[in-house]
């Protein structure tokens, strides 16, 4: 039944290399990590940010290397989801509900129309530049100079602490009432401007 | 903590790359995203691990969110335009203020 269905090559390609990453990286990582939590080498804290870890960079991986540009919007909430599981870890859950509703919701849905409204018909292969190697070259030397710094330097030791929601309500209230009310202002001017910018002419005036 | 700041910069020079190697405006702000997002991990685990009495570093994560919810909205709509003037949405196909 299934091999009746005609696929088209690029997506037959696509499942094929799923496959194989699936097999061949994600089986090992999370039989590693299992393995060094059986032996009591990690915590669940631990296992659960490695794997969060791992998801998040494959759907970064996805969202920045994938040629096709509704991949890379998927990816992009892979990645936005793993995200919100880091601020759980962190203790934050309120931006974690944040993360989902903006990111896995409003913001998604905003890329996706951009891609439908403006790609439909682009092809695929245009979408990286020249600059590609050199792009690559810079990203990772500052990806490593990023993380040996971070890694490197001895931080004060301790446990995340809870935020509770209602001193962080308190907090974002009366200490940021200000930079708030601003935010809000920000949000309205940006998406009237998106309106007026984005607005289809009327017999040809320029707006 | 140590280990969330790490993803933090692993993500953002994904984003940086995606940024300097993409073409394609809506790719661009993706990527811009991915950037942005690694900036709020790295603010949250810095309030939760070392301010945790005032938490400021959540708020600003909450703001960071809040603009780039904004700046999608805008960024789309000048897209949007661009592709209408253009026909395209290749960043390459804008280049008049080039120097």
């Amino acid at each position: 039944m299934l091999s009746r269905l005609p696929l088209p090559p690029q997506l037959d390609r696509t499942i094929t290399l799923g496959a194989v990453l699936a097999v061949g990286v994600a089986l090992p990582y999370v039989g590693v990590v299992l393995v060094l939590a059986a032996m009591g080498t990690l915590s669940v804290a631990a296992v659960v940010f490695w794997m969060l870890a791992a998801i998040i960079v494959a759907g970064a991986c996805g969202a920045v290397f994938s040629n096709h540009v509704v991949h890379a919007a998927l990816s992009l909430v892979i990645a936005a989801m793993g995200i919100a599981g880091i601020f759980l870890l962190l203790a934050s859950e309120f931006l974690a509900l944040v993360q989902v509703l903006v990111y896995g919701g409003g913001v998604t849905i905003l890329l996706l129309f951009g891609l439908m409204l403006t790609n439909a018909t682009e092809d695929p292969l245009v979408t990286d530049g020249t600059q590609k190697p050199f792009a690559f070259g810079v990203g990772l030397a500052m990806g490593a100079v990023i993380v040996a710094a971070m890694v490197g330097s001895t931080w004060r030791a301790g446990e995340p602490m809870v935020v509770p929601f209602a001193e962080l309500g308190v907090r974002l209230y009366r200490d940021f009432g200000l930079p708030f009310e601003i935010a809000s202002l920000v949000l309205i001017v940006a998406l009237v401007g998106a309106i007026a910018i984005g607005r289809r002419d009327q017999d040809g005036d320029v707006s | 903590m140590e280990h969330f700041l790490g993803l933090s910069g692993v993500l953002f020079a994904l984003g940086f790359y995606g940024v300097l190697a993409r073409r394609s405006a809506i790719l661009i702000l993706i990527s811009v995203e991915l950037m942005l997002a690694a900036v709020s991990i790295n603010f949250i685990t810095f309030a939760t691990y070392l301010d945790p009495e005032r938490f400021t570093g959540v708020i600003f994560a909450i703001f960071a969110i809040t603009i780039a919810a904004a700046e999608v909205g805008l960024a789309l709509g000048i897209v949007l335009r661009l592709f209408r003037d253009r026909g395209t949405s290749n960043v390459d196909a804008a280049d008049e203020l080039k120097w």
